[in-house]
């Protein structure tokens, strides 16, 4: 059974179609990536999956059953758009959401105050939320997130406004959650923390996902194409056929070779034109080249 | 339905904990009520002692006849007036006065009253503290009484004829009803514009406290994770109830409140001999019951359209632009009450208080001047039950897609076009 499975799903808006034609599968216990530029359609995707919207075409599945108002509560969802009610009192805020995700309201605000102590905010949680800073209240709205142990979670860049030392805490309970069956969906513009921590990405471009699978197989793919080298000299190799683009980078240059080239005659080159190399080293593409060869059209 | 009722007890908790509700509901009306009573007691304060009066008589004749008229009796049967003593034409004024002002600075006496040679100069009375208000009344009227009536006799009239001859006559207001004839002292006209103005105020107020909640989960993107837990349906409806439910506290408290000052104030007047205009008043249980009715059925249609209205803007600004629509027919109502007023019975108000976005106000009006037939005030009700439903439909309908909507203030065309989305 897979966490959540969209066959075909459609949504328009008026004479604009957000979303025209997803496929997706997730499996179940998986960190997924769900990437793609701004207006793409990851939220509308988002919010047909939490049954905020209802989808034109295709169906829905949400661990194993069609997307309804009781799937809503196998979900926790941190919106993009969020934010809450900014003259309720932290606790009762968390155990308010998390009563309506279920719980009594005794074993929210037990978790709650768990929850609060480990996010270091216990002697916060009678302060108004309009006191606490952006980043406290990120963790707040982290907290309603999760407190519910909801086995899938969709997280709409919950790095934002969080300082090193928390994105790593929730990092670590992201993991910590995968670790314990959880599935986590995970979308953000940081593709440096997808690298990171994505089993599996999806990239939806234009309202259709244009590539998706293991993050793994999916750069092995694309093949080790990109050279990074550093050296000094004359540069005049960088001109050979078989290489596509140049990159300058601070140490050296990256250089992104031809379909099928190959790397010896670069060097050959490079050694030709008295060029000292001091490093030649060929890589897997970045997830951010990726991204940007999928999604960016000529 | 354990959703709703987290909703509901959030809504309610939160508009009833505020320092505004407590202000609103307790404080002013108590500050009000304690203002009454505080008039109330100090009109109906009494006197339990008798003022010891002396009256020094320059005139030599107005004495006898203003000492007969103080022979007013206090609520424990002590006399008003306890008239120590008569001076008539005193050989040396200055003197007695003297004397007299002594006695009061000793409180051997309370007061002296000074009756001049010529009675078209001024009478005076000299008192030490000027408390028992209540006393000067009479008195003011026994010197009266005696100088008209020496006025009159030395014109051959007496007193009693003039007093016969000018005596009003008296046109009593009968009210027939179903259930027989009341005396009508323009109470009930009293009544029907307070329940007008009532009912307005509070349909109005409440579905503004509405919209202004929903938007405000929309501007602080509340919303979303709400919608994440609840259907916004659940949403919307816990959103009405609750306000409703802090809207019936607050009616709770000032009806409560108001019972015990009319009891009170009814109380007081019968003390003082039924005079006050409190006693008097009596608003029928029926009434009170077919208001209640009317209102929450006009609460629920005007606050559901006013919360979608909240759920279509995303700024204070854009909803006080689109929040005339619920309001203009309420605006109506104020405006076109006085022809209800004057004939209940007309055909014109027989119709508008059928048309369901009137019915909460002109009805109730109808009900509390004249019971209407009751086929009318069923049709009246069965249509306000059906345009609230179907507003409600189509409210949640603006609601589910509106929330989701920033930005651009929605055209009325454009927030039709969402009654079909599904």
């Amino acid at each position: 059974m897979d966490a959540i499975t969209l066959e075909n799903v459609t949504k328009s808006y008026d004479a604009v179609t957000a979303v025209s034609g997803i496929n997706l599968r997730v499996p179940q216990g998986a960190i997924l990536g769900l990437l793609g530029p701004n207006g793409a359609g990851k939220t509308t995707t988002i919010r047909m999956i939490m049954n905020i919207l209802v989808a034109d075409e295709g169906t829905i599945q949400v661990l194993g059953q069609p997307v309804s108002d009781k799937t809503r509560d196998l979900v926790g969802y941190l919106p993009e758009e969020r934010g809450l009610y900014p003259r309720m009192k932290v606790l009762d805020i968390i155990v308010f959401l998390a009563a309506l995700h279920g719980l009594t309201e005794a074993e929210a605000a037990k978790r709650a105050k768990e929850w609060l102590e480990r996010l270091g905010l216990s002697e916060w949680s009678g302060k108004k939320l309009l006191d606490l800073s952006k980043g406290m209240q990120q963790k707040v709205q982290f907290i309603t997130a999760v407190i519910h142990k909801p086995p899938l979670v969709i997280l709409d860049e919950p790095f934002s406004g969080l300082d090193p030392v928390n994105a790593a805490t929730v990092e670590e309970i992201m993991i910590e959650m995968r670790a314990n069956g959880s599935t986590i969906v995970l979308s953000t513009h940081r593709m440096e923390q997808v690298e990171r921590m994505c089993d599996s990405i999806c990239l939806i471009d234009k309202g259709r996902n244009v590539l998706d699978g293991e993050l793994r197989a999916i750069k092995q793919s694309y093949g080790k194409n990109t050279l990074h080298v550093e050296f000094t000299g004359d540069e005049s190799f960088l001109k050979h056929p078989a290489i596509l683009s140049v990159k300058h980078l601070g140490s050296g240059v990256e250089a992104k070779l031809a379909p099928g080239a190959d790397p010896q005659e670069i060097l050959k080159a490079a050694v030709q034109a008295n060029a000292r190399i001091t490093r030649f080293e060929l890589l897997e593409p970045s997830l951010n080249e990726i991204f940007i060869d999928r999604t960016t059209h000529a | 339905m354990r959703k709703l009722r987290l909703i509901v007890k959030r809504e309610y908790l939160t508009r009833v904990k505020t320092k505004g509700f407590i202000i609103g509901t307790i404080i002013v009306p108590l500050i009000g009520v304690a203002f009454c009573l505080l008039i109330i007691f100090l009109v109906n304060h009494k006197p339990t002692q008798s003022m010891r009066l002396v009256i020094v008589d320059n005139s030599g004749e107005l004495a006898q006849p203003i000492a007969h008229g103080l022979d007013a009796k206090l609520e424990n049967g002590q006399p008003e007036f306890d008239i120590v003593d008569t001076i008539v034409q005193p050989a040396s004024p200055d003197s007695v006065q003297a004397d007299l002002r002594t006695r009061i600075n000793t409180g051997k006496l309370d007061a002296y009253l000074w009756i001049p040679r010529d009675p078209k100069e001024s009478f005076e009375l000299h008192m030490r503290n000027p408390d028992n208000f209540s006393l000067i009344g009479p008195l003011s009227g026994a010197v009266d009484q005696a100088v008209i009536s020496r006025r009159l006799s030395d014109r051959g009239v007496h007193l009693d004829d003039i007093k016969t001859i000018l005596q009003g006559t008296d046109l009593k207001l009968l009210k027939v009803s179903e259930t027989g004839e009341s005396v009508e002292k323009g109470q009930s006209i009293g009544i029907a514009i307070a329940l007008v103005i009532l009912l307005y105020t509070a349909l109005l107020m409440y579905g503004i406290i509405t919209m202004r909640s929903v938007l405000e989960e929309k501007t602080t993107r509340t919303m979303e994770v709400l919608i994440s837990a609840v259907r916004p349906f659940e949403l919307l409806t816990g959103k009405i109830l609750g306000v409703a439910a802090a809207a019936f506290t607050q009616f709770a408290i000032w009806m409560i409140s108001t019972a015990l000052l009319f009891s009170y104030g009814a109380l007081a007047a019968a003390g003082m001999g039924g005079g006050s205009a409190l006693s008097g008043v009596h608003v029928p249980a029926s009434l009170v019951v077919w208001a209640s009715v009317f209102f929450f059925g006009g609460y629920f249609l005007y606050s559901s359209m006013f919360a979608a209205i909240g759920a279509a803007c995303s700024n204070d600004q854009d909803a006080q632009q689109l929040q005339w629509i619920a309001m203009a027919p309420l605006v109506f109502c104020m405006l076109i009450y006085s022809v209800v007023l004057n004939d209940p019975s007309s055909n014109v108000s027989v119709g508008l208080s059928l048309v369901p976005f009137f019915a909460p106000v002109l009805m109730a009006l109808r009900i509390s001047l004249q019971t209407p037939p009751l086929w009318q005030i069923a049709l009246s009700l069965a249509l306000l039950f059906i345009t609230t439903i179907g507003t409600i439909w189509a409210s949640a309908k603006i609601y589910r897609v509106g929330i989701l909507m920033y930005g651009k203030r929605p055209s009325i065309v454009e927030m039709f076009r969402w009654l079909r989305y599904s």
